[in-house]
């Protein structure tokens, strides 16, 4: 059984088996980001409150990748922009849509993740050299001690007094398009219809790996001991149960939406269609993403001698503009915008958002506490084709 | 070489590609031909493959065995010059479904869908994986596992650059008296659809 295959043995999670996108057969080409299903599941980031300290991507880890072949794996992991992040250099490794059509990309290689990072753990407590034996990671030759998830972090771009970065979590989108879809010539892969979530059966991936190389944004793993691709699945026996993805919930920023943007109540759509704040990573890559960003502000540069450059920000917007589109002018005019009103002593429902009070208001329908959940060992509610599937953990 | 034929072997070692009954087996030379690259169902295959050259291998050399209701196929080939890196070298006995059904494509096609045996070169972490598995082909590379566990089985030697690897599964597979063998070599990223394949059925005659 695969990970698209949630069990129901006491209606917790439904069995997944309808399918709005299968392959294997001539795709029909995306150029642009489409209309989403019905109920599609959305994520926002708020960019501006990330710090960086990667509890999401330790979160996921800890839920979804810790079985064997998946040392390498981060589902869910923060960059460092400007930076090469992971894969290393994932920006310029081709894959996505270009007028219609799938575009050749590049399959990273665990090399290029960074590889499996393990430690001399055993030497270090048990070697009987005490503090002579430093913890150190172990080269394996698999790209550990040269790259990693976080390899480049803070980093970033620019000179002193104008160095700069931010943090952009990244995970998988669960396309409106998905390429990586398309690209499974076994039909592996599939977009379930009831909240978009992108999946892959993994008792059908016969690991060709053609997902992969079209992924533009490199975030399919290959689990090489048990010859499966491997992806987020936007936890998705915790949304079967009301709960959040383990990524958001855990945030201690607490600058992660989830929901559907469809639902016009909900602070999703009034950022994504509303506001207009909150876009996609490489919207150029056709692929349309249903995972959002609100762009991050800067302080002013400064000059030389420096005073301050009230005009120009720090993080040049040319480069967001890579990354976000052309629209994140206008985005970062109106948060700009609501700023200077609520400096000024008006109110701004946009930022009342974005603020987040109340920590559940993030989570829309997805606001149960994994805590409550019966977890005894015969309400398993998942099983991902493992001898020992995680269950809907906190 | 001569006419493929099924031959009757007696001890427990046929598996073995060295064993010696298959000494007294006749072996067939099949040719192969890149797996048209017109037939290629998937728009992404078509784009990151346009231009290049793949299924090269080949031509594969087949004897055919039985004992009891197993059948067992010994294949040799020239294997990779590289050794594995993404991909590995990998060789498929194709069968049409049924005797008498046409079926004109070794690959399958969606309406007319055939059976396969595939054995895969395992990587050293892989050593848990099964060598061997019974898929249905659709089509190039559109290899979904067959529902049930047929139970077929391989090993594997290699010399140099030739692979000898014998496949072994139920005799019934044969019903059609027609194989098709296809052969993806792995240091040139061939898998799924983009491989070497016979471009007829050869005829196994009694």
């Amino acid at each position: 059984m695969g990970s698209g295959r949630g069990t129901d043995e006491q209606g917790v999670g439904s069995p997944v088996s309808a399918k709005t996108m299968t392959n294997g057969d001539d795709a029909v080409g995306h150029g642009g980001e489409g209309v989403a299903p019905p109920g599609q599941i959305t994520m926002v980031f708020d960019l501006n409150k990330c710090m960086g300290c990667q509890t999401c991507s330790v979160a996921c880890k800890v839920l979804w990748t810790r079985e064997e072949g998946e040392d390498h794996q981060w589902w869910m992991s923060v960059n460092t922009q400007p930076g090469l992040g992971a894969p290393k250099g994932w920006e310029g490794m081709g894959g996505g849509w270009h007028d219609g059509q799938p575009v050749r990309g590049h399959q990273p290689s665990r090399e290029e993740f960074g590889g499996g990072w393990d430690f001399n753990y055993q030497e270090v407590l048990y070697g009987g050299t005490g503090n002579a034996t430093h913890l150190r990671p172990v080269d394996h030759g698999d790209g550990t001690t040269r790259w990693g998830m976080n390899w480049d972090e803070d980093q970033g771009g620019g000179e002193y007094p104008n160095s700069y970065y931010f943090y952009l979590p990244r995970l998988c989108n669960h396309c409106t398009h998905p390429v990586c879809v398309s690209a499974c010539p076994s039909g592996a892969m599939y977009k379930r219809h009831e909240d978009g979530v992108v999946l892959r059966d993994e008792s059908v991936c016969q690991g060709a790996r053609f997902c992969m190389e079209a992924c533009p944004y490199k975030k399919i793993y290959f689990n090489y001991a048990r010859n499966v691709a491997q992806h987020c699945i936007m936890c998705f026996p915790r949304l079967e149960v009301g709960v959040a993805p383990a990524c958001a919930r855990q945030c201690p920023g607490r600058l992660v939406f989830v929901g559907s943007a469809e639902d016009e109540e909900s602070p999703i759509h009034k950022l994504v269609h509303e506001w207009e704040v909150a876009l996609p990573l490489h919207p150029e890559f056709g692929t349309g993403p249903n995972i959002f960003y609100v762009p991050p502000l800067a302080p002013s540069r400064l000059h030389e001698d420096f005073s301050i450059d009230e005009e120009t920000p720090r993080i040049p917007p040319e480069y967001l503009e890579s990354l976000f589109g052309p629209r994140v002018h206008a985005a970062l005019a109106t948060l700009q915008g609501e700023l200077a009103r609520v400096r000024a002593g008006g109110q701004s429902e946009l930022l009342e958002t974005l603020v987040v009070y109340r920590w559940t208001d993030l989570f829309g329908k997805y606001t149960t506490d994994p805590a409550t959940l019966d977890r005894t060992p015969d309400r398993v509610p998942v099983r991902m084709g493992r001898t020992s599937g995680p269950t809907a953990a906190p | 070489m001569g006419a493929l034929t099924v031959t009757e072997v007696d001890g427990e070692g046929a598996l073995d590609p060295g064993d010696p009954a298959w000494g007294a087996v006749t072996a067939t030379e099949v040719p192969l031909v890149p797996i048209p690259f017109d037939a290629q169902l998937n728009a992404y295959v078509r784009a990151a493959w346009t231009g290049r050259e793949y299924g090269r291998s080949g031509p594969v050399e087949l004897a055919l065995a039985e004992q009891g209701d197993r059948l067992l196929a010994r294949l040799s080939w020239e294997g990779s010059a590289e050794p594995p890196g993404e991909f590995s070298d990998a060789v498929a006995l194709f069968f049409p479904p049924a005797a008498g059904t046409a079926a004109p494509v070794t690959i399958g096609t969606r309406v007319e869908p055939v059976s396969l045996w595939l054995w895969r070169d395992r990587l050293p972490v892989q050593q848990a994986l099964p060598s061997a598995t019974q898929l249905v082909a659709a089509g190039p590379g559109v290899f979904r596992p067959e529902s049930a566990d047929a139970g077929v089985s391989a090993r594997s030697s290699r010399s140099g650059r030739k692979w000898t690897v014998v496949l072994a599964g139920p005799r019934q597979a044969l019903a059609a008296q027609r194989v098709g063998v296809a052969v993806w070599d792995g240091s040139n990223d061939e898998r799924a659809g983009i491989g070497a394949v016979s471009a007829a059925w050869t005829e196994v005659g009694s």
